[in-house]
């Protein structure tokens, strides 16, 4: 429907998705020069917003815990990605749950999920957190955190390396932009 | 691990013998790790005794564990690790103790006491008289059951969801998409102990 | 005026809590910014590893020992290789044992680098966390050229270690080691005279040396204490026996005399680590019984017999004789024991693991009564804190 398209301003939709923030801004900045407005489309002007600024909280139950401290730390530096790492879940906007979940500790996870403010997504990091991992086969061991909350993303290894992480926090965020409405 | 020499060793257990003699069910050696078994009412007076003893001054109650024979008349043993930092000895106090019987608690002996003798009430069911404050330790607050009984099946008897009706965690009956797997691989011909393997003229 | 009683509130301080290391619900009981009783629920990361262990055949319980204490996974198979090389009367080769004290060692360094940035960001001081975690990247590269895996290695195997390392991960790691002593001191600099870092940690926590030994101190904090007990010297395994490195004793027993004993034991693991590597001898790093040990992957591939060792050993395992015994290494946090109990077959009977965070998380109570609430968390971070070891 090329005509339903935005012909005047810069079609920001496909920018975004490149990333390419130069090209975007002097886009924006030479319209907004040129004709005083910029159109986008809602939607992915607050996916935008939101994919780029994910505060996680920090949920470090067992070995994982380290990795993602190791990912958060000087080398696989996540604020560079916009996260930083809030301790109060009404700050939070994505929960990375971290380690085994046992089940002793799941009606704290589930509290912890339900003090999040909308929009909220979460990733099971490690296989413990996936599907119970090493201990599955546990009498107290929750067999994968997606009993107790929903979740976005899960990222495999035992535990997954700082990078692998960052890798599963991106596709987080690719997600975000692609399936989220303002109404979420 | 100890390097003391086979004398030192007769030794220490002839001095242990007269210190608490009397009580001494009998000793055993396993790679210079001394084991003494006494009966179970004396484990307190025996760890007393071996606590201010001058000679031994065995200051640290390293553990207390216990080890769930199911097929024996007395069914647990608890066992006391000792350690002396002045004369770097270690032992090992064993008791047999049946099931509902008591043990006295070794709290006011030796302070680290406190919790392991907790976790073994929690992963046995062994009670143990005199602590300040019994209760379970590591497993859920409302669970049922001794872990660590041989009867006590790996995958637990509940597991827990989130049931999105009630808005709360719920438990229900355990219910596993794959059994755990027991590989059993004593098969009728072969024999548990190494040595009968090696004596039929394998090279190793 | 009538005299009102005040209740004492009770406080819930966690599970999740950025300062609580893990997962653990400490209930204080409070008159008003006084802690009057101190009572931890753990528990939380009970995972039932004892009894998954008991399932197990001796090599497929290794990897359990890793996630124990997951900031020194290595040390932990240290004590459970131990255990088993004891029973079975095993040897270890000389380089194996080179081997094992090295990554003992490096292992060690990442345990106190760990503990000290995230103790002083608990405190309030967040940079050396940033500086010290890029030292850590380097060391679990380290982990990796060897084993293959950055964290969790099952590295260490009974019989020795599991392959040989690299030609040139000795060199990599002594010009690292020339570095590492600055990284040490920069350290120093921002806390040790730091009048904020001493005003929050000294006389906090204190422990005299009778009561840290009656409630099962050992490692950092009973040495902080003042008694002079250190595995490696006095119950020497492996190679420790041959190295040169002395045993920093602090005298105060709090916080400030924890955190300089930890300080000052990454200097003397650099000691041994530079000795390690000087002295390393040539040879196989796994005992060569093949009974016991299974062969080389070359070797497995071209001879019959390796063929079937490999496959029973993988397979079956090992059947051990019927023993009970307590093999204690000194690990980081303090002294790591495993209480093993074999019956002759190819599966434990019963292995109980002796970890230090669990006497120390019992003495909270006795460390933390009297001090504020804001001391609570410098006390716990002093005590060097795992959950996987002390729920296992």
């Amino acid at each position: 429907m090329e005509k339903g398209r935005l012909r005047m301003g810069v079609d920001i939709n496909e920018n975004i998705l490149s990333s390419d923030q130069d090209t975007l801004l002097n886009a924006a900045a030479s319209d907004i020069r040129n004709k005083g407005f910029i159109i986008a489309s809602a939607d992915k002007l607050f996916n935008w917003a939101r994919s780029g600024s994910l505060w996680p909280m920090s949920f470090g139950l067992a070995c994982c815990a380290v990795e993602m401290m190791h990912a958060a730390a000087s080398r696989y530096d996540m604020d560079r990605y916009g996260m930083l790492f809030r301790p109060s879940p009404r700050q939070a906007d994505v929960m990375i749950v971290a380690g085994t979940l046992t089940n002793k500790m799941a009606p704290a996870l589930r509290r912890v999920y339900d003090q999040m403010a909308e929009p909220r997504w979460v990733v099971s990091m490690g296989s413990c957190a996936n599907g119970g991992g090493y201990y599955h086969y546990s009498y107290s061991v929750v067999r994968g955190c997606d009993r107790i909350v929903p979740v976005d993303v899960y990222v495999p290894g035992c535990p997954p390396t700082a990078e692998a992480l960052i890798y599963g926090l991106l596709q987080l965020q690719k997600k975000i932009r692609r399936t989220a409405t303002i109404a979420r | 691990m100890n390097n003391s020499t086979n004398k030192e060793n007769d030794q220490f257990l002839s001095t242990i013998k007269s210190t608490i003699g009397k009580d001494i069910i009998e000793t055993n050696v396993f790679f210079n790790d001394f084991q003494i078994i006494v009966p179970s009412k004396k484990i307190f007076d025996v760890l007393t005794k071996l606590h201010i003893n001058s000679y031994f001054a065995f200051d640290q109650l390293i553990d207390i564990t216990a080890i769930d024979y199911p097929e024996k008349p007395k069914r647990f043993e608890v066992v006391y690790l000792l350690l002396s930092t002045i004369t770097n000895q270690r032992l090992t106090v064993k008791i047999y103790v049946s099931e509902g019987e008591l043990v006295q608690s070794c709290v006011s002996i030796f302070k680290s006491a406190n919790w392991s003798e907790r976790e073994i009430w929690d992963m046995f069911g062994i009670f143990f008289s005199g602590h300040p404050d019994l209760r379970r330790l590591l497993t859920d607050y409302g669970f049922e059951g001794h872990p660590l009984r041989k009867d006590f099946p790996l995958t637990g008897r509940v597991q827990v969801k989130y049931d999105t009706d009630q808005n709360k965690v719920i438990y229900e009956p355990v219910n596993l998409v794959q059994e755990y797997r027991d590989f059993d691989f004593l098969s009728p011909w072969e024999r548990p102990n190494n040595k009968e393997m090696n004596d039929t003229g394998d090279k190793n | 005026m009538s005299e009102t009683e005040i209740k004492p509130i009770t406080m819930n301080f966690g599970p999740q809590h950025p300062a609580a290391h893990g997962v653990l619900r400490l209930v204080f009981e409070m008159d008003g910014e006084i802690i009057k009783r101190a009572d931890p629920h753990i528990g939380l990361l009970h995972r039932g590893t004892e009894k998954l262990i008991e399932n197990k055949t001796y090599l497929q319980a290794l990897p359990y020992f890793d996630r124990l204490d997951y900031v020194s996974p290595m040390n932990q198979e240290h004590a459970w290789s131990l255990a088993v090389e004891k029973v079975l009367g095993i040897k270890v080769p000389e380089r194996g044992q080179y081997i094992r004290v090295l990554f003992c060692e490096i292992g060690r360094i990442l345990n106190h680098i760990l503990n000290l940035t995230a103790f002083a960001i608990d405190v309030g001081a967040m940079t050396p966390l940033l500086w010290g975690f890029e030292e850590r990247e380097i060391m679990l590269g380290f982990y990796e050229r060897a084993s293959g895996a950055r964290f969790h290695a099952a590295y260490f195997r009974p019989g020795g270690v599991h392959q040989d390392i690299p030609e040139d991960l000795l060199d990599d790691i002594h010009k690292w080691l020339k570095n590492f002593p600055n990284f040490i001191n920069d350290l120093e600099t921002l806390l040790t005279e730091n009048r904020i870092f001493k005003q929050r940690t000294v006389d906090i926590g204190v422990v005299s040396k009778e009561d840290a030994l009656n409630l099962g101190f050992s490692g950092p904090p009973l040495r902080a204490s003042g008694h002079a007990w250190d595995l490696r010297k006095d119950q020497p395994y492996d190679v420790y026996s041959k190295m040169d490195f002395d045993i920093p004793i602090g005298n105060s027993g709090d916080c400030y005399a924890r955190y300089l004993v930890r300080v000052e034991e990454m200097r003397q693991s650099c000691k041994i680590i530079e000795q390690c590597i000087n002295n390393m001898p040539n040879g196989i790093v796994l005992a060569n019984d093949a009974k016991m040990a299974p062969p080389s992957r070359k070797e497995m591939k071209g001879s019959m017999e390796a063929l079937i060792h490999h496959f029973k050993l993988y397979t079956e395992g090992v059947h051990l004789p019927e023993a009970e015994t307590y093999t204690a290494v000194e690990a980081p946090k303090g002294e790591f024991g495993v209480f093993l109990v074999s019956d002759g077959t190819n599966k434990p009977y019963r292995a109980k693991l002796r970890a230090p965070g669990f006497q120390y998380l019992a003495a909270t109570e006795h460390m933390c009564k009297g001090h504020m609430l804001a001391d609570s968390v410098a006390v716990i971070g002093s005590m060097d804190l795992v959950f996987g070891e002390i729920d296992r």
